[in-house]
């Protein structure tokens, strides 16, 4: 399976960091006031919801194989 | 007499009037409280999340269009709310507050027999969702834009597009959603200040 079109210019998945970085300030300066505070949590929710991104598309790599 | 280790401690006051400010506004409440650098942070992150939606889809994915007569909710609701149920999208999108009003606006000023709402122009109304043949009159339809319209209809954004018209409209609820986030943290503060107080109050106390 060619991988190339998602990571092409102009693919939807490039719009995507934008959501990951504004949710996760947004989510974290709601819980913190303190900005150290607020970019450390910022910091673990943007990993968490990479790592949960990358993990879907891994999956739905693999399953492209059974296919 | 308190205990002076006791570390309950009291509830920040509760702030009606900024929470409404958040909602009219993403982090005006904020502002209004003070904290203007978190207020910001909350404006430019909501505004760009939702006009970058908006601009994702072609300006075209925040609206309320009135669909009762066409398609009728299972259950008998009043117009508004049938037509809310048909388009839940502005459920979430509502809750940017005044960047979302204009939709309201042209629901409420909606005349099929026209190509733009008054004062707004096109501007979050209701889409065509197709187009007129060459030489018929689009007006006679509800929802039809001229053969020459030089926009782009519901139908061809999402028939010849990329699927950004629909990530954008994602993106405008996500960013309403968020703003329920923050009008609470403008109402009420940040959901755990109490946990940050005592762990300023402990780094006090060891550092003296």
């Amino acid at each position: 399976m060619n991988v190339a079109p998602v990571l092409a210019p102009g693919s939807i998945y490039w719009h995507l960091p934008v959501l990951i970085v504004v949710v996760s300030l947004v989510y974290s300066a709601t819980r913190y006031d303190h900005w150290g505070n607020i970019l450390k949590e910022a910091a673990r929710w943007g990993l968490r919801m990479l790592i949960f991104l990358c993990a879907i598309a891994l999956i739905q790599f693999v399953l492209t194989f059974f296919i | 007499m308190p205990n002076p280790h006791d570390r309950t401690l009291p509830p920040p006051p509760l702030s009606p009037l900024a929470g409404f400010l958040s909602y009219l506004v993403p982090g005006l409440g904020q502002i209004y409280q003070g904290r203007v650098a978190k207020g910001l942070l909350f404006m430019v992150c909501l505004y760009g999340l939702f006009f970058y939606g908006m601009h994702l889809g072609s300006w075209s994915n925040v609206y309320l269009p009135d669909t009762v007569d066409t398609t009728p909710p299972p259950i008998p609701l009043p117009r508004p709310l049938g037509n809310l149920y048909n388009h839940k999208e502005f459920l979430g999108q509502f809750w940017i507050g005044v960047a979302a009003w204009p939709a309201i606006w042209q629901y409420n000023n909606f005349n099929p027999h026209e190509d733009k709402g008054p004062v707004f122009g096109t501007f979050e109304r209701t889409p065509f969702e197709s187009r007129a043949e060459p030489g018929v009159d689009a007006h006679q339809f509800k929802n039809r834009a001229p053969a020459d319209w030089k926009g782009a209809t519901l139908n061809e954004l999402q028939t010849n597009g990329d699927k950004t018209w629909d990530l954008g409209w994602v993106y405008t609820v996500i960013a309403g959603v968020l703003n329920i986030l923050v009008i609470y943290d403008a109402f009420a503060g940040p959901a755990l200040a109490e946990g940050e107080q005592l762990q300023r109050t402990h780094q006090e106390t060891v550092a003296a």
